[in-house]
């Protein structure tokens, strides 16, 4: 059964059509990735997807319910989280802090619950503690807990995003360029840990650049160009396809396919 | 919440400024006379930073017009205890809930806005508080002020001296403290302050920012009402000029002072602000031809004071340890 | 209930103090537009103008003429001295736009109470430019000054189109105010550019200050006032376009006007701040806004 279901989307910005009736059907516990040159109108439909705008025609399904159009954070409600281009932390909190604010869906309690500190807060806190104990031991970042989140370099606040993420318990996680600005180290652990998420049965899709990084996690990929879908299927067909040879002819990336 | 070389100087620096503000509360009360005015002063601002503090550091919003909440409260205060002879408190939680209610309904729309749009709306809301307080005679007594507010006090006992009333100013300011400790430290504490951080991240995680933003100004203008009608107690009069753009610089420069988004900052910038007109005093008693218009000097002092600090300084006095410690940090990872 | 008469002189009277605002406005239009802060102490030119020329005209005994042509540059000077000594360093230091913002708030303080200091608290003012009585049209008597606001409001709005339009300097200028940072690539010194847009801004507000002293007064806190309005004015124009805050300033100069005969002086501000309210809210790139307001 396939977790999140893209049926003919288009986004048109005034006259410009960033995204033109792309479908495609992501299966539940998968790495699929969504690839294409610069402009191709990735991040256009990412954001069409977790709901940061509406697309102009088309339909979303995420979970058998619809949620085309739906705003941000409903989606997240449904478990559909996103990360973003460039790194969003909240830089005056430390790393941990970082990871609790990320439990905020799966937890309650608002001003009252703040103030009188009820039984079930307080054993909420520890438990949300714990688990975000354990989010940064699996991305890595048990060290740095208590470091100040903009002091870190980074590939770790990279990571630090994702165990965010994560804390919010989605079925399924959006990153968008995950290891852009990464070096080789940095990818390999990003690789690791993406793979270690999909192993827990979180599904995981990608927008990505960096080829290597690509065909080593992902079983799916879906090829953008100029805003159409040019290409769909495994690592191996997808290298082979000649309309994406094409697409990315004479462009670095392809050297490292 | 810092790395452990931060956390004993926290500690340490608690200690000593518990210390100091123990030694200062008692060494006033004992004195007795002005000083205990001016620290009332600081207790009450001190209140009316901590609730400022809550929306702007911790949402990472501005709002330049609390100051009509804390003359919402201060009228209100006086209309219900000086006009129809209510209890005091009774009419302080009566004053805070329509102070809220006002800031839910003003804040509604208000906080859509964003950056200096929000900045001028609520100075606007301050600035009509303040005039309606002048015009509306039949109401505020206009510019004469509101006279014969009775003090602090539960049946036919009051705080009748000013040191009582102090230690009431005090303990309230502590409560307030506290209060807004424990709410930072929770799940909408954090929650507001990830909104600080990132509104598109705290919008992917599934924070409700409106309905928080909200949150916080009802908060920062709770807090702000109860400064209002402490000081209406505390001095037994009150006039528009009290809560005008005077208030509005002198807590931004408390808390700015202080440190936006700490704990103690709001306290530490009110003592500060408010002791210095009482330093300037005793020089300028000191320096033979020293001009006697010190009102002024002193308004201009504290503008300079706030513009020096938003220049070099702007994170604030007890943002000063994790600046040290960081510092050592970085320091020692060179060295290692 | 006022009558006919009555409405249009408050709205002649009205529509004169709203040019006044709308200067105000294209003042608050050039800062933002060439560096998205808002300078909190516009008004204060406003005041300045005033006075400053009060105490040439008094003091040294020169004719207002050259008092006012004097007035101008060293109103200037001040939104240079404001912009070098406060704005700047903290732009350098990449202070938030509150902290901005409310430095600006600082500094307007700062000016009014040295005013108070060397020129007194009391409110002053001086001589239309042209004596002799209002000119009757019927029953409406339309003061000389108004003439001149009209006038001197049109040659500064022709002066400034000839200076974004023709001069290297005004080109730059909005250059900055569509794209900083492809301005500051192609070399255009970003920093100068805010210093020139703090300078003809101050030059703007002490224009309007000179010209609407003799139909009010002026005092050291006119500022915080006239600084609303003009802001007020400018949201209503979008804060794009000259003309969009002079509309915008005819517009509030009017309802206020009606306002005041309407329902008495004392809620003027009031009146005022509702107005801004109400666009904040229900009418945010403007009323006659053309381009959408940059955040």
């Amino acid at each position: 059964m396939s977790l999140l279901q893209v049926q003919n989307v288009t986004k048109r910005f005034g006259g410009l059509t960033a995204n033109d009736s792309i479908s495609f059907e992501v299966p539940e516990s998968t790495v699929f990735a969504v690839i294409g040159p610069n402009g191709a109108g990735k991040t256009t439909l990412f954001n069409a997807i977790s709901g940061f705008f509406p697309p102009t025609e088309g339909r979303i399904a995420f979970d058998e319910q619809d949620i085309t159009g739906a705003p941000q954070r409903k989606i997240a409600e449904r478990g559909l989280v996103r990360t973003y281009q460039l790194v969003q932390l909240f830089k005056d909190l430390t790393v941990t802090e970082n990871v609790l604010v990320g439990f905020h869906l799966v937890t309650k309690g608002a001003v009252g619950a703040a103030l009188w500190r009820p039984r079930w807060m307080r054993e909420q806190e520890a438990r949300i503690r714990e688990e975000a104990r354990e989010l940064l031991a699996f991305v890595g970042l048990s060290a740095q807990a208590d470091m100040q989140a903009d002091t870190l370099p980074y590939g770790q606040q990279r990571l630090l995003e994702v165990a965010r993420a994560l804390a919010a318990k989605p079925k399924l996680l959006l990153l968008d360029e995950p290891a852009a600005g990464l070096n080789t180290d940095e990818t390999q652990a990003l690789a690791d840990t993406i793979l270690r998420i999909r192993d827990r049965g979180i599904t995981v899709l990608l927008i990505e650049h960096d080829m290597s990084l690509v065909m080593q996690i992902a079983q799916r990929i879906v090829v953008l160009d100029f805003g159409k879908k040019i290409a769909e299927g495994t690592p191996a067909e997808i290298k082979a396809h000649p309309d994406v040879i094409a697409a990315y002819l004479g462009s670095p990336e392809a050297a490292d396919a | 919440m810092t790395s452990p070389s931060t956390i004993s100087i926290d500690t340490r620096l608690g200690v000593v400024g518990a210390l100091i503000g123990v030694a200062l509360v008692a060494g006033v009360f004992l004195q007795g006379g002005y000083l205990v005015t001016v620290i009332g002063f600081a207790a009450i601002y001190g209140i009316f930073c901590t609730g400022l503090n809550f929306f702007m550091g911790y949402t990472g919003q501005a709002s330049f017009g609390q100051n009509a909440f804390a003359a919402l409260g201060g009228y209100g205060t006086a209309i219900l205890c000086a006009g129809l002879s209510w209890q005091p408190l009774i009419a302080l939680p009566v004053t805070m809930v329509i102070s809220g209610l006002i800031a839910a309904a003003v804040g509604y729309p208000t906080l859509r806005l964003r950056g200096h749009y929000l900045a001028m709306a609520t100075f606007a809301l301050g600035l009509i508080t303040y005039e309606l307080s002048i015009e509306w005679i039949d109401l505020t007594h206009g510019y004469m002020g509101y006279a014969g507010i009775p003090p602090l006090g539960i049946g036919t006992y009051e705080l009748s001296s000013d040191r009582q009333q102090l230690l009431a100013l005090v303990a309230v300011l502590l409560l307030g403290v506290w209060i807004a400790n424990r709410l930072r430290d929770s799940r909408f504490g954090r929650a507001l302050r990830g909104i600080a951080g990132s509104e598109a991240a705290a919008n992917a995680l599934g924070i409700d920012i409106a309905r928080y933003k909200l949150a916080a100004f009802v908060i920062a203008a709770v807090y702000a009402s109860v400064a209002g009608s402490l000081f209406a107690h505390f001095i037994g009069f009150i006039s528009p000029e009290v809560f005008g753009l005077s208030m509005v610089t002198a807590s931004f420069t408390m808390l700015y002072l202080g440190g936006i988004g700490t704990i103690w900052g709001p306290i530490i910038g009110a003592v500060v602000v408010s002791i210095l007109p009482e330093a300037i005093r005793h020089i300028a008693a000191m320096v033979p031809n020293a001009p006697s218009n010190l009102k002024d000097f002193q308004e201009i002092l504290y503008a300079v004071l706030l513009i020096l600090i938003l220049i070099f300084f702007p994170k604030g006095l007890a943002a000063l340890p994790g600046m040290i410690a960081r510092w050592r940090e970085t320091k020692s990872e060179k060295g290692a | 209930m006022p009558d006919a008469v009555q409405l249009i002189q408050s709205l002649v009277s009205g529509i004169g103090v709203g040019l006044i605002y709308g200067l105000v406005g294209i003042g608050f239009c050039v800062i933002y537009n060439a560096s998205g802060i808002v300078n909190f102490a516009q008004g204060v030119f406003v005041m300045l103008g005033g006075m400053i020329a009060h105490v040439l005209l008094t003091r040294l005994g020169l004719p207002i003429y050259v008092a006012a042509l004097l007035a101008i540059p060293l109103v200037a000077l001040i939104g240079i001295i404001i912009e070098v000594l406060v704005v700047k360093p903290m732009w350098d230091r990449g202070a938030t736009m509150f902290a901005i913002i409310l430095a600006t708030l600082a500094a307007q303080i700062m000016i009014e109470r040295i005013t108070i200091l060397t020129a007194g608290d009391q409110p002053r003012t001086f001589a239309e430019f042209t004596l002799g009585g209002p000119l009757k049209i019927g029953p409406i008597a339309v003061s000389y000054q108004l003439f001149w606001i009209l006038g001197c409001g049109a040659l500064m709005i022709w002066l400034l189109w000839l200076f974004f339009a023709k001069t290297r300097t005004g080109r730059a200028l909005r250059a900055c105010s569509q794209n900083r940072e492809a301005a500051a690539l192609l070399g255009i010194p970003v920093g100068r550019m805010l210093m020139v847009s703090f300078a003809l801004s101050a030059a703007l507000g002490a224009v309007a200050g000179i010209l609407v002293t003799p139909t009010q007064y002026t005092a050291f806190n006119v500022g915080v006032p006239f600084g609303i309005y003009g802001f007020i004015a400018a949201i209503i124009g979008g804060f794009g376009s000259a003309s969009g805050a002079l509309a915008g300033g005819v517009l509030l100069g009017a309802v206020q006007a009606l306002a005041i005969v309407t329902f008495g002086a004392g809620y003027k501000n009031v009146v005022a701040l509702s107005i801004l309210l109400i666009v904040l809210l229900f009418f945010p790139s403007g009323v006659f806004g053309a381009k959408e307001a940059k955040h």
